[in-house]
Formats: structure tokens, C-alpha cells, sequence
């Protein structure tokens, strides 16, 4: 039950059949109702794995935590709680797509977003599509994408869940879900509250976490109704609040606090006939953010963006043909005190197109062009292929061409702070390939993938002549490398074994001074054994970072580490509807000493207590 | 073999070396770091700790990181300047809003001052007082002091406030000189201090960006000003000042061309040398113009500075990785030599 085959299956097998025919294990009701078909569809020739929510309780209040332990993501995190970015692939912060319900969501000011807004358990699902896919989900899907999926129920159901918590450093954090449906109706809520002082040692010295303490909230709510016949209509919202006091380092002192709201909102009305489908979405994401460098004092700095996004989605289905054409309109603006008042329209269109060969062969290609108001957008492409060789064997490749344009900052921020923008710098671009192969059995799925990634005119800041930082497109990359996941599962009587792992490989280069690039470890190792019996369930996890360069000539590394969690809990239902769950979890159970960003060290051996309550 | 080869003549040249050192000063064996050149790092900004190279006079040995290596311990974010006095170095460490006290040939540590500093900048002696330039909170224009400090207890006594972003500062035995860069704002003040009464007694205006300043052989003061670049809306010129410091007055001012922004300013005697774009200029101290014509070309350096008869700049590079120190000799113009040193080397001075 752990295990996050379920999904995938669904995931991989039903979006080959659908196109067969054969075994509509899928009708068009269960396709409208998810989110993002350009995952279902479009993204069988990839890496994907999906994490189900029996993962996404364990590692559920951040989802830097959740893809450090479970997936071949490397995660760098400013000390506990404080701002965290991933690295798919040996790839940079903003080369990762952050996609929420099919909408692109990476800041307009940064580019990136910070995964510890975002609060994975209360979402229906999380997904990691490894590799290019600006085709679809446009800039910045060059390492790879992470899908942030709401899901509805149209059962009669209703559900609650409480769960509490108590932790080391003065941890406190609250969740409540709640899921109710029927045949027309399905509506989903989580609200998330976590609180800490976040004061942890720094082990081997007498010094301590003294700026660190954090306080966020977030409120996911969705709610999906039956108009009519082929008529369904969908509501989406997330708003995170966060207040947090931002670290020092070993070696600085600080006494910086930042305050961000981030709001999402989505309205889907789908159409859908026989296997047609079409999809009109409004969209409103707001940002903002306060950055108080000396929180005794009023002065901050600050920058905010609206967007307001439309976008159709058609999507035929035609004898052995799948083809989804999509017309997206982005309007963009930006204040700040860095930041003029700016604005940006964007239009993409884009075409996508899968072809069943036989039983055994699908392929695919895909095209996008942008129009940017501001600048020439490149135009991207790609091809995919997908071969199974036999009843648990399938290969696949795919290669695209991937872009990142520059963000607010990039371009229009005035002079602050020794730094500024430069209206001259070009959108990133990457080519890339990849080739894996799956075994998929009952008990087991072994995929092993390997790719090659060339990036050019990657985007820097660096001082120029007069010493101000601006960006400059400045580098080329080459990464390659191998990722390997290995999931099992075993189960006799009332015991349950899963055991979930990954390993990759990535050797990350920056071609012009030939040297590896910065924060992006060789080896990453991850490792989960879950074991129940009953109502008992114990579980271990832990990951290895390869050792990280922290200098551009690769003289200075941060080291190598392991770090591992250990936890058990026990059911215990109370009366006939109340069912409780009471969970002990020991963090970094053999105390490293580990710093994940250089001088900003991370926390000792922590527990946390979690009581869980359904009804 | 060669490793012990090498070994061997490195030996030689030590004892040759020292052998040949003929001034009657005895070379105690602690004091490693007596006849080379100190570089300071800033090293990583936040997040890492800045560092001290050491570079002996004939640039055989280099060392890098000499005051970890002595004390086991970092030095601080951002190691901004050292200033001396005697047998003391004073490394101030802006980041850290510290102060290390070291011996200068020792490296060992003496003293930490890390009370009543806050961005602390560059540091001078006068009166047999130190005097440490502080931005405060950057966010505040208006608390930028420079701090008193006791030198038989390592302690700041007493802070004199003083206009916005105080940088360099140098001083004789009776005033102290401030040029008033701005911090991350914007400033054109030379600050005099009468350190007999620790008091501003006056400021002087002099061009947009006073970066650097010097000491003549005459005893005069040089203030070279970088003018406003084009991105602050309003362009100003570069401007060299020469201060009378007998009644504390501008003598005479030097324009440079409007788009002309040089810093650096450093010398030997009447020669003066400073950067500008590309190139290094040479301006004597009896000079009528400001030269058109640089003295050495295709050379930018992120800190600069003149000894006995060579030009000592350091590259910072991208300023994520180890910089490198180039020394040029004055005469020749030739590159005579190119030390790898630590990560944003930002001043050089000598022991």
C-alpha cells in the first residue's frame, strides 16, 4: 500500500491502452477529472514516478523533504524551513518547472520556486517528470518538471483527518483534510499550520540556529461539479502564507525576516464528447514577497506579480491518433522597489500529437512557440517513442529542445544593492535526450534511464567591469547520467514489506572552463522500507549526497552525507467510526553533522510525535 | 625524485635567502609571515568564511588560509582590509562585524573585537587611537559611525557619527581622513577628524564615489573619486582631489572625462598610479593634467596597489572561485610573475 506503483501503473498503462482501445480501463469521466492529461497522454515515453499519499503523509510538510528521501532530485536548503531549491539532473533552481494542476507556476521575479511553500500533503498527488519539457509546460521545464496534482472524488464519500504534531526545536504543526463527494459533486480542503522556533544546535560547536524560527500556513480548497452531461466545472485554490526568519551562517550573524503570500487560483470548465476533450481555463497567481534585512527595523525590500492566465486545451482523439493543440495567453506584471512597474504578455501555442504503431509502438511529437512581448522566444520541439518488448518490458527515448526565458529580475531589476538587470540577456536554451527502459511487474519496477542534456547561453549573474552584478549569458553546460529506481513490494498475511530506492548518477560540466558545476553531487542515493504488520508500521529512510563543489573551479567542496529516518507507529480505533494513528519519528537518527548549503549547518537528531485522527 | 629535488632547491633558496639578509633584524622562527606580501580574501558573500594568503618577497612559498591554519578557527564572512600598527594586524571582517587582532608576523591571534561594530570597513591609526570606518545597518543612511578603538584593551570606546557609507580612511598623527564612498547609496564627503578630540571637524566635498585615497612623499593627501557611473541617472565625472592637510582644504582638483570612472589609487612616493577601464594610469604628484594615455594596458584588476618599484592587482574572476595575484613590473611594464590566492582577493598589503 506504500508503494507508489499503484498510480504509475495507472499512469502508464492507461495511456497506452486508451489509444489501443483494447482495455478502456479509463473512461473519458476518469480523464476529464484529472488534472493534467498532457502527464497521462504525453508523458509515457519519460522518466515519471508518481509518490501517492501514503509517501506524501511521511515526508509531508515540505517538499524539499519529500523529493530529498524519494526521489534522484538533489535539494539545497538554506538551514531548516528557510528557502530550498531542487536540482534535477545536475540543472539549476529555475530549470525546474513547477507545475500546479497544468499551470506553470515558477516565480515571474525569480524563476524558481521555493519548496518549502509547498505542503505535499494536501495534494492528491505529487509527480516528477524527469527531463525537458518546455514543449509543454514551457519555460524553465529543462531539468525536469514537478506536477502538483488536486484529485476528485465523484463517490459518495466523506472524509476527515486531523493530524497533529509536536517536535524537537519548538515544532508544532496542524493539518486538517477534508474530501467530500457524490456523483455530481467532489470537493477537497486541507489547511496546513506549522510553527517552530527552529533553534537546533549546531553540532560540534557551541553556536546555535539563532535566526531561524518560522511560522506558515497554507490553504488548498477545490471543488468540481457536474453542469450536465460532458459538462464539468472545477475550482481550484492554494494560498501559502509564510513568515520566516531567515538563518545565519556560521560565520554571519543575521537578523533578516521574510514574508511571502503566494495565491493561486483556477477555473476549469471541460466539454468533452465521445474520446474530445476541451478545456478552458482562467487562471490568477499572485506573489509577493517582503524582505526585511534587519527585522528591528522598518526598512524592507519588497516586489510582487499578478499574472492572469488564459488557456484552451483541445484534445481529439482520433482511431490510433491522440492530438492536443493548446492556446495559452499569459499576461504578466511586476512592482517592487527593485522593479518599476513592468508588464509581459505572452502567447504560446502549442501541438502535440502520439501515434499508436500496432500494439507495441507509440510515438509522438510535440511543438511550441511563444510570442514574448519583450523578447524573440525560441521555437521548441520534440519526439518521443515508446516500444514494449514484451509483457513486463518496455523501452522508450525521447528527445527535445528546452528554453528558459529570463525572469523580471533578469531583465528590468534597477540598480539596488550593487546589482542590477540587463535588457540584453538572451532566453536560455538546452538540448537533450534520453533513453530508459522499464520492468514492470505485480511485485516490482526497475527503471533505468539514461540522459545527456546540452544547455547554451546560460544565464549568470556576475560582476561586470565596475564590479555591478548583472546576468550575462555566460555558460554552456553538458550533463549526462544514469538514474536507476528499484521499488518492491511483498505481502503475506498481515504483513507488508515495500522497499523503494533510487540511485543517479550525474556528472554535471560546465563546458567552457571545464569544471563540474556547483551544488550538484555525482552520486545520490535514496532508500524507503516500509514494514506493516496489522496495525503496526515501521519504516526506515535515508538518502547520500555525493560530496558538492561550493567554487566555480571546483576548489572548495562541501562533504558527502547520509542521513537517515527511522519511525513506527500503531493504529487504534476508537468506537466504530474514529479510527487514530499515534507515529514516533526519529530524523536524522545517527546525528550527522551535515551541512546541505556551505556554512549553514543542518539539524542533529530530532523527533517528532504525530497523532492522526479519521473520521 | 623531482618532488625531492624540488624540495632541495626550495631548501637552498630559504637559506640563501636568509643567509643573504645581511639587516641585523633576527628572524625569529615563529615569524613565518615576516619578508612577503598578505592578501586578504573576502571569500563566499554569507555563507563561508573570507581568508588571509601569505606570499614570501621572493614568491616561492604561498600559503594560503594562514590565520585557520594558526588558530584553527574561521576568520568571518567577507574579510574586507587589514590595517596595521607595530607588531599588530588588524583584519577587519565585515560580514562578521568583527575585528581580528593578530600578531602580523605570527598570525597568532590576540584580541577579538567583535563589540560596538556593525559592517565594519577599512581601519587606521592616529594618535595611538584605532579608527574602524562602520556602515551601521545599511538599510539606515543615517547611523554610519567610525569606531574608537582602545589598542591596549581591544575595545571600542567610543563612536563618532558621520555621513552616509564611510569607506577608506588613513590618517597622520593629528586628523583623520575619511572618504565617504556612499555604502549602497551614493556620497561625495571627505570626513577630517581631530583625533585629539575624537570630533568631525569638518567635511569636504570632493567627487561622486571617493574610493581610494594617498599619501604623497610631500605629506599631501590624494582623493581619487569614481564619479557617478551612467546607471545612478545622473553621470559624473571621475575626480582626483589633492588636500592640503594643513588647513584641511582642497588644493586643486583633477577632472577626468565624463564617462571616466577610475579607482585604485595607490603609489610610491610622488608616483601615483590608478585603474581606469582597461588600463593603469601613472600621474605624478606635479602634475598639470591627469595622463591620456594608460601606463599599462589590457590589465583590470578587482585591488590594486604599488611596492618598491612593482604593481601588485588581483583578479577576482567570476568571484566564486580562487582569484589570482599578478605582479607587474613598474619599469619593464612585464608580468613577472602570477600567484593563485583565495576566493574575491580584495586588498594586498606587506609585511
Amino acid at each position: 500500500m506504500n508503494l507508489k506503483n499503484s498510480i504509475v501503473f495507472l499512469l502508464l498503462y492507461a495511456s497506452c491502452m486508451s489509444v489501443t482501445g483494447q482495455k478502456d480501463s479509463i473512461t473519458v469521466l476518469d480523464e476529464v477529472v484529472l488534472t493534467d492529461i498532457r502527464l497521462l497522454h504525453f508523458a509515457d515515453a519519460k522518466k515519471v514516478e508518481t509518490l501517492t499519499p501514503s509517501v506524501l503523509t511521511r515526508n509531508g510538510n515540505s517538499l524539499t523533504d519529500l523529493l530529498r528521501f524519494n526521489s534522484s532530485i538533489y535539494l539545497k536548503e538554506n538551514g531548516r524551513g528557510m528557502l530550498a531549491t531542487p536540482s534535477f539532473r545536475g540543472t539549476g533552481a529555475s530549470q525546474t518547472a513547477v507545475v500546479w494542476n497544468g499551470i506553470n507556476i515558477n516565480s515571474q521575479l525569480t524563476g524558481q520556486v521555493d519548496f518549502n511553500t509547498l505542503v505535499p500533503r494536501n495534494y492528491g498527488n505529487v509527480s516528477m517528470r524527469s527531463g525537458g519539457g518546455s514543449v509543454q509546460f514551457g519555460s524553465g521545464a529543462i531539468g525536469g518538471s514537478i506536477h502538483l496534482n488536486d484529485v476528485f472524488n465523484f463517490e459518495e464519500h466523506s472524509r476527515n483527518e486531523l493530524a497533529l504534531t509536536l517536535g524537537s526545536f519548538d515544532t508544532k504543526s496542524a493539518n486538517y483534510k477534508l474530501s467530500v463527494g457524490h456523483e455530481k459533486m467532489a470537493a477537497g480542503l486541507g489547511i496546513n499550520y506549522i510553527n517552530s522556533e527552529n533553534d537546533y544546535a549546531y553540532l560540534d560547536t557551541d553556536k546555535k540556529n539563532e535566526n531561524g524560527a518560522f511560522e506558515t500556513a497554507s490553504i488548498n480548497a477545490n471543488i468540481g461539479y457536474h453542469l450536465s452531461e460532458g459538462h464539468l466545472l472545477k475550482l481550484y485554490h492554494h494560498t501559502f502564507l509564510g513568515n520566516r526568519d531567515f538563518s545565519g551562517t556560521l560565520t554571519a550573524p543575521s537578523n533578516a525576516n521574510y514574508i511571502d503570500i503566494n495565491s493561486r487560483n483556477l477555473l476549469e470548465w471541460d466539454h468533452f464528447k465521445n474520446r474530445n476533450i476541451g478545456r478552458l481555463k482562467l487562471a490568477y497567481l499572485y506573489e509577493k514577497y517582503r524582505y526585511y534585512p534587519n527585522k528591528q527595523r522598518d526598512e524592507y525590500s519588497s516586489g510582487n506579480t499578478k499574472s492572469l492566465l488564459f488557456d484552451y486545451d483541445y484534445k481529439v482523439q482520433y482511431k490510433e491518433f491522440i492530438v492536443n493543440a493548446l492556446l495559452v495567453y499569459t499576461h504578466s506584471a511586476a512592482t517592487g522597489n527593485a522593479i518599476t512597474s513592468t508588464k509581459r504578455n505572452t502567447w504560446a501555442t502549442t501541438l502535440l500529437m502520439k501515434h499508436n504503431l500496432g500494439e507495441k509502438v507509440t510515438y509522438g511529437i510535440g511543438l511550441r512557440k511563444e510570442f514574448v512581448s519583450d523578447f524573440e522566444s525560441p521555437l521548441v520541439y520534440s519526439a518521443h517513442a515508446k516500444f514494449e518488448l514484451g509483457k513486463h518490458y518496455e523501452m522508450y527515448v525521447n528527445g527535445s529542445k528546452n528554453y528558459r526565458i529570463p525572469t523580471f529580475n533578469d531583465i528590468y531589476w534597477q540598480f539596488d544593492a550593487g546589482s542590477r538587470g540587463n535588457p540584453e540577456v538572451r532566453p536560455e536554451s538546452a538540448w537533450q535526450v534520453e533513453i530508459g527502459q522499464r520492468f514492470i511487474g505485480n511485485k516490482y519496477r526497475f527503471e533505468c534511464t539514461a540522459f545527456y542534456i546540452a544547455s547554451d547561453d546560460l544565464i549568470q549573474w556576475r560582476p561586470d567591469a565596475m564590479g555591478i552584478w548583472m546576468p550575462v549569458n555566460v555558460n554552456r553546460a553538458e550533463n549526462y547520467g544514469v538514474e536507476v529506481s528499484l521499488n518492491l513490494s511483498e505481502k503475506w498475511g498481515k504483513h507488508q514489506l515495500a522497499f523503494n530506492n533510487s540511485y543517479a548518477y550525474t556528472h554535471a560540466k560546465d563546458i567552457i572552463s571545464d569544471q563540474f558545476l556547483m551544488y550538484s553531487p555525482r552520486h545520490k542515493f535514496t532508500s524507503n522500507l516500509t514494514y506493516s504488520f496489522g496495525k503496526w508500521e515501521f519504516f526506515h529512510q535515508l538518502f547520500f549526497n555525493d560530496r558538492v563543489f561550493i567554487t566555480s573551479d571546483n576548489s572548495d567542496s562541501l562533504s558527502s552525507y547520509t542521513v537517515s529516518n527511522l519511525g513506527f507507529g500503531r493504529g487504534f480505533d476508537v468506537g466504530e467510526k474514529l479510527k487514530t494513528h499515534a507515529q514516533v519519528q526519529m530524523d536524522n537518527l545517527f546525528n550527522k553533522n551535515y551541512q546541505n548549503v556551505a556554512y549553514l549547518p543542518m539539524p542533529g537528531r530530532h523527533i517528532t510525535l504525530r497523532l492522526t485522527m479519521n473520521l | 625524485m623531482q618532488r625531492f629535488l624540488i624540495a632541495i632547491l626550495t631548501l637552498s633558496a630559504l637559506i640563501l635567502g636568509c643567509s643573504s639578509d645581511d639587516d641585523s633584524i633576527t628572524i625569529s622562527r615563529e615569524e613565518t609571515y615576516r619578508n612577503g606580501i598578505l592578501v586578504t580574501n573576502e571569500g563566499p558573500f554569507n555563507a563561508g568564511s573570507g581568508t588571509v594568503t601569505f606570499i614570501s618577497d621572493d614568491f616561492t612559498v604561498v600559503e594560503e588560509s594562514i590565520f585557520k591554519k594558526k588558530n584553527a578557527e574561521d576568520l568571518g564572512n567577507i574579510v574586507q582590509s587589514i590595517g596595521f600598527e607595530g607588531d599588530r594586524a588588524y583584519i577587519v571582517v565585515n560580514n562578521s562585524h568583527s575585528i581580528q587582532v593578530v600578531d602580523r608576523f605570527t598570525f597568532n591571534s590576540v584580541a577579538l573585537i567583535n563589540e560596538g561594530l556593525e559592517n565594519p570597513r577599512f581601519f587606521t591609526v592616529s594618535n595611538g587611537k584605532g579608527y574602524v570606518t562602520n556602515w551601521g545597518d545599511p538599510a539606515d543612511e543615517a547611523d554610519d559611525f567610525i569606531a574608537v578603538i582602545n589598542l591596549e584593551t581591544n575595545t571600542v570606546t567610543q563612536t563618532i557619527p558621520v555621513v552616509l557609507g564611510p569607506e577608506t580612511i588613513t590618517a597622520n598623527n593629528d586628523f583623520v581622513y575619511v572618504a565617504h564612498e556612499g555604502g549602497f547609496g551614493q556620497n561625495n564627503q571627505v570626513s577630517v577628524i581631530d583625533s585629539s578630540i575624537d570630533k568631525v571637524l569638518k567635511t569636504l566635498t570632493v567627487g561622486d564615489f571617493p574610493n581610494s585615497l594617498y599619501w604623497d612623499a610631500h605629506g599631501t593627501l590624494w582623493v581619487l573619486s569614481g564619479g557617478a557611473p551612467a546607471y545612478t541617472g545622473t553621470e559624473t565625472p571621475g575626480v582626483l582631489s589633492k588636500i592640503n592637510v594643513n588647513d584641511n582644504t582642497i588644493e586643486t582638483s583633477f577632472d577626468f572625462s565624463n564617462t571616466q570612472h577610475p579607482a585604485n589609487l595607490c603609489g610610491e612616493g610622488n608616483s601615483l598610479y590608478y585603474s581606469l577601464g582597461d588600463g593603469v594610469y601613472a600621474f605624478s604628484s606635479g602634475d598639470a593634467t591627469v595622463p591620456n594615455e594608460a601606463y599599462i594596458t589590457n590589465v583590470s584588476f578587482y585591488a590594486m596597489t604599488v611596492n618598491r618599484g612593482k604593481l601588485y592587482g588581483s583578479d577576482a574572476k567570476d568571484f566564486a572561485s580562487k582569484g589570482d595575484l599578478h605582479v607587474y613590473d613598474l619599469m619593464t611594464k612585464d608580468l613577472i610573475e602570477s600567484v593563485q590566492v583565495g576566493l574575491v582577493p580584495g586588498g594586498i598589503y606587506f609585511n
